[in-house]
């Protein structure tokens, strides 16, 4: 026979079980187009140059990882709905004089032909969506374009090996079920029993107990540098713990509840949680992985939501005010020279330095060992970031001529401004130095824009006098040489109007500055930050991170909602005969409803609840780790979080409505008649 | 006192493009007295499964009526259909229909506890039953584990431990060997002496012939009834024998 006999006779297979073969294409093109989306993000080179960007990358690659194991979990269990259907048509041919071989051929050219239609339609329809995304990010952003979009070819071929690989399998997996089989128990193998899974209660508890240290590890964090490192071996052990959870601990917990007889026979449960438990077996890593993606994309939407959306608050942060300066010098001559340019090129520009902050300051690091700070790192043995500080020394009359007051201290004497208030000691000691006594604490300064970013605790500590602060110099000079840090002046103000006036003085400010560096070669450096000059790269870096958040949330949802949908489908035919069994020995239309509906529920929101409670005990470290991007808004934050998990919890019912009427659809449908 | 009437049943199906109409159920008329043994039977395509159906109020019938203990079962409305058979009808089915999700201990239990019964009153129940048809020892088994008379012996558990009016039984025997056959026959005979009244569709002559009662149906119609008397089960064999060869062969009706 030729070629084409089996090319027709896979084809017309296809097209005859379109019912079930169109959901598994829509699946597996759903998956290839999943993958290659995230995987061409995780390597994307503009993103990687992005704040964050690599920390997002890190996750994506992760991503990847889940969403192939993902892949193979999930296009086995689906395909052995279509093998099953299919075995009898084959048992047919076999019967009818087509040996085993002609029937291998068959499947190969149905696998080849799912295959091409997959990864054709996958790639097409992820390099259609990223070209959309491409439109959509130079529209919001203008001109100034962060993420370009291109064809990639490492996540083509990528993807269409993996994807090669995965049909490869399934295909051997096919011949083999083909190949082991009797004609006749070909015709028949869609009513075989199957054995009742059994519950491995070493993983089990295994799972929970990882899952417990892992949400220990989470909330105990103190340290946001450390959180970086904790949140990835909380992550992993976060997924290794889902998985055994979602494969042992379920079927566990159904086999638990069959014990608990008063439980178990009742109408409501009966049904539900004996066919949980063979549901559980054969879907427990496909949900796990649910239940991850969930957290992932939850987690990058929320934060780069988050992110987004307090851009303002972060910039007022990181900038207190429109332009600020740093003259790294405490000479007297220079700090006024710099002072008075700030004056003149207000003036120049019509507008007057509206709330004008002035200060001298010392900054000096230190670890604090409960008595003293220790300058000399070499010295400290065990190391805890929460433990350094940066300290900041400044002269009380700075202090006074900002804030208006007219407070004296005597020697020895300090008020201290502690922002984070975690500083409970009763004077401040460096090292080789005599006590400086706290005589009051005040909770008002205004505290310089890049100690807002530090992830370091930061301490102002006011002194008597200048001569306090350089005594201090001389000490920290002698024990960090060439790194000790410039006694430095900080000037900022605001500058009243639109923000070219601000773009003006900033430029003429910068020119006032190097005129002054070219005069005198001594000269010391001066920074000048303007916040306008940084919004635009806020903008364009956070809404880069939030498009991408919004992009795999879009592509996880759809990837999902097709998922879940043909599960539900596949389930449907396969527990048609179950439920008109059931019907006929007395289960009204309700019961059979009811049923139903708690078990795709329990199916449906099982992940999602997981995720919600890892992402629930995740919060404390992403909100350690949005400290870093200068984000502090906490309320913000819960705000942002809780309604990304809402809204995703709002797809996710529309998807179980739709579901679950297709479901009820199907199983009725033959129980009728 | 009849506990089932059956008057003038007629079922015509229509085929789904209203085309062609096939009249399964002519003009079908019979009693169930309590504590009998009715076999019903009759050629592929008499009608058996149909008149089945409609008696187990899985099927409505074109005209006609089913009177259950004096309660027309065709005015019962299909929302309580379901539970009006589960507290009055009682199956087994030539397939078994067992749940493979289900030990056969849950799948006897299934009827209880859709009927919301306490659990240790179904464990009242079981055990006897269990133990007068021999499942004892595998309740705790699961249907693919065991053989198929032992899954017809669990349905049989199933369809009389709700204490059903009536045991509707649609060729209980056709999927078994003769030995697990003869084993059923002879504890439907068991069930029968225990009072059960009892309805079964057959087209096995050996199966019938355990009954008080064989009804043939041909063409949609009761052609003929045979009660047993004193017969013994070898002489009702005989006797059922030649009148399906006078059936079949076209003889007038004695």
């Amino acid at each position: 026979m030729s070629n084409v006999f089996y090319f027709k006779l896979a084809f017309s297979g296809i097209v005859k079980n379109r019912k079930l073969y169109i959901p598994f294409s829509l699946t597996s093109i759903g998956m290839v187009m999943m993958y290659y989306i995230v995987m061409y993000l995780s390597h994307e080179e503009t993103i990687g140059q992005m704040r964050g960007g690599e920390d997002v990358q890190g996750m994506l690659s992760l991503g990847t990882g889940v969403i192939s194991v993902f892949a193979v979990i999930f296009l086995f269990y689906t395909h052995s709905f279509l093998i099953r259907r299919r075995k009898k048509e084959f048992g047919l041919y076999n019967v009818l004089g087509m040996d085993k071989g002609n029937l291998m051929r068959t499947t190969l050219y149905e696998t080849v032909m799912l295959l091409l239609v997959s990864v054709i339609g996958g790639l097409a329809c992820g390099i259609l969506f990223s070209k959309i995304v491409e439109l959509l990010v130079a529209w919001l952003l203008g001109a100034d374009q962060t993420l370009t979009f291109a064809v990639d070819w490492t996540g083509v071929g990528n993807a269409a090996l993996l994807f090669s690989g995965i049909f490869l399998l399934l295909l051997l997996n096919t011949m083999r079920q083909v190949q082991m089989a009797k004609p006749v128990e070909l015709l028949r193998s869609e009513n075989q029993g199957e054995k009742p899974p059994k519950a491995n209660w070493v993983f089990a508890v295994l799972g929970i107990v990882i899952l417990v240290c892992a949400y220990v590890l989470a909330v105990s964090v103190e340290d946001p540098l450390e959180a970086l490192t904790v949140f990835f071996v909380a992550v992993l052990m976060v997924i290794v713990a889902t998985y055994l959870l979602f494969i042992s601990g379920s079927v566990a917990c159904c086999r638990l509840l069959q014990k608990r007889k008063k439980f178990y026979y009742k109408t409501n449960h009966f049904v539900a949680v004996s066919s949980m438990a063979y549901r559980m077996k054969r879907n427990g890593a496909g949900l796990a992985s649910i239940c991850i993606l969930s957290i992932m994309v939850l987690v990058c939407v929320s934060t780069t939501t988050c992110l987004f959306a307090g851009e303002e608050d972060i910039l007022a942060n990181r900038y207190p005010r429109d332009i600020a300066v740093r003259t790294e010098s405490a000479d007297e001559q220079y700090v006024n020279a710099v002072s008075a340019m700030i004056s003149q090129t207000g003036q120049e520009n019509g507008v007057s330095g509206d709330n004008r902050i002035h200060y001298r300051y010392l900054s000096v690091s230190g670890y604090y060992n409960g008595a003293n700070f220790i300058l000399d790192p070499d010295k400290v043995q065990t190391f805890d970031y929460s433990d350094v500080y940066v300290i900041n020394f400044i002269p009380i009359e700075d202090y006074n001529e900002q804030m208006g007051t007219q407070i004296s201290l005597e020697q020895d004497e300090v008020m201290l401004y502690d922002p984070s208030g975690e500083f409970t000691g009763e004077q401040i000691t460096l090292e080789g130095m005599e006590p400086l006594v706290i005589r009051e604490r005040t909770d008002e300064f205004l505290r310089k824009g890049e100690d807002a970013v530090n992830i370091l605790n930061s301490l102002y500590v006011f002194v008597t006098d200048m001569q306090v602060v350089e005594r201090i110099d001389v000490v920290q000079r002698q024990i960090y040489g060439e790194n000790a840090s410039d006694v430095c002046a900080y000037d900022a103000f605001d500058v009243p109007g639109s923000a070219e006036k601000q773009n003006e003085v900033g430029e003429s400010l910068m020119d006032a500055v190097s005129a002054a560096a070219e005069a005198d070669p001594a000269f010391p450096d001066v920074a000048i930050e303007v916040a306008e000059w940084e919004r635009e790269s806020f903008y364009g870096t956070f809404g880069g991170l939030f498009l991408l958040g919004i992009l795999l949330a879009v592509v996880f949802v759809c990837a999902v909602a097709l998922i879940m949908y043909y599960k539900q489908v596949c389930e449907g035919y396969e527990d048609q005969s179950r439920f008109a069994i059931m019907k006929k020995v007395g289960m009204t239309e309700r019961e059979i409803k009811r049923s139903i509906n708690s078990q795709v529920l329990m199916v449906f929101f099982l992940p999602l609840l997981l995720a919600c409670v890892h992402l629930g005990f995740a919060f404390p470290l992403i909100r350690k780790i949005l400290l870093a991007f200068a984000m502090s808004n906490v309320g913000l934050l819960i705000g942002v979080t809780v309604l990304c998990a809402l809204l995703f919890a709002v797809f996710y019912v529309i998807m179980y409505v739709l579901t679950s009427r297709a479901y009820y659809r199907i199983v009725n449908g033959q129980s009728a008649d | 006192m009849a506990i089932l009437e059956v008057n003038n049943l007629k079922k015509i199906y229509t085929t789904r493009f209203g085309g062609n109409k096939v009249q399964a159920l002519s003009d079908v008329t019979f009693d169930v007295e309590e504590g009998e043994y009715v076999a019903i039977m009759g050629e592929s395509g008499s009608g058996k499964t149909t008149l089945l159906n409609i008696l187990a109020a899985l099927d409505r019938p074109t005209s006609g009526t089913v009177y259950l203990e004096g309660k027309n079962l065709v005015a019962v409305p299909e929302s309580k259909m379901a539970e009006f058979r589960r507290r009055h009808l009682g199956f087994v089915f030539q397939e078994f229909n067992l749940l493979d999700t289900f030990s056969l201990q849950d799948n006897i239990f299934l009827p209880l506890v859709l009927a919301g019964k306490p659990f240790h009153e179904m464990q009242k129940r079981l055990v006897p039953i269990a133990k007068s048809l021999g499942i004892s020892d595998i309740l705790q088994k699961y249907p693919y584990e065991v053989s198929g008379g032992q899954k017809q012996r669990a349905a049989v558990a199933r369809a009389i431990i709700t204490n059903p009016k009536l045991i509707l039984a649609d060729e209980p025997t056709g999927a078994l060997d003769s030995r697990a056959s003869d084993e059923l026959l002879r504890l439907f005979e068991a069930i029968h002496k225990s009072g059960q009244t009892i309805l079964m569709v057959t087209h096995s002559i050996k199966a019938a012939s355990t009954a008080s009662r064989v009804l043939f149906i041909k063409d949609g119609e009761v052609y003929h009834q045979m009660y047993r008397g004193d017969l013994t089960s070898e002489e009702m064999y005989q006797k059922i024998s030649d009148t399906l060869t006078m059936l079949t062969t076209g003889g007038e009706r004695s």
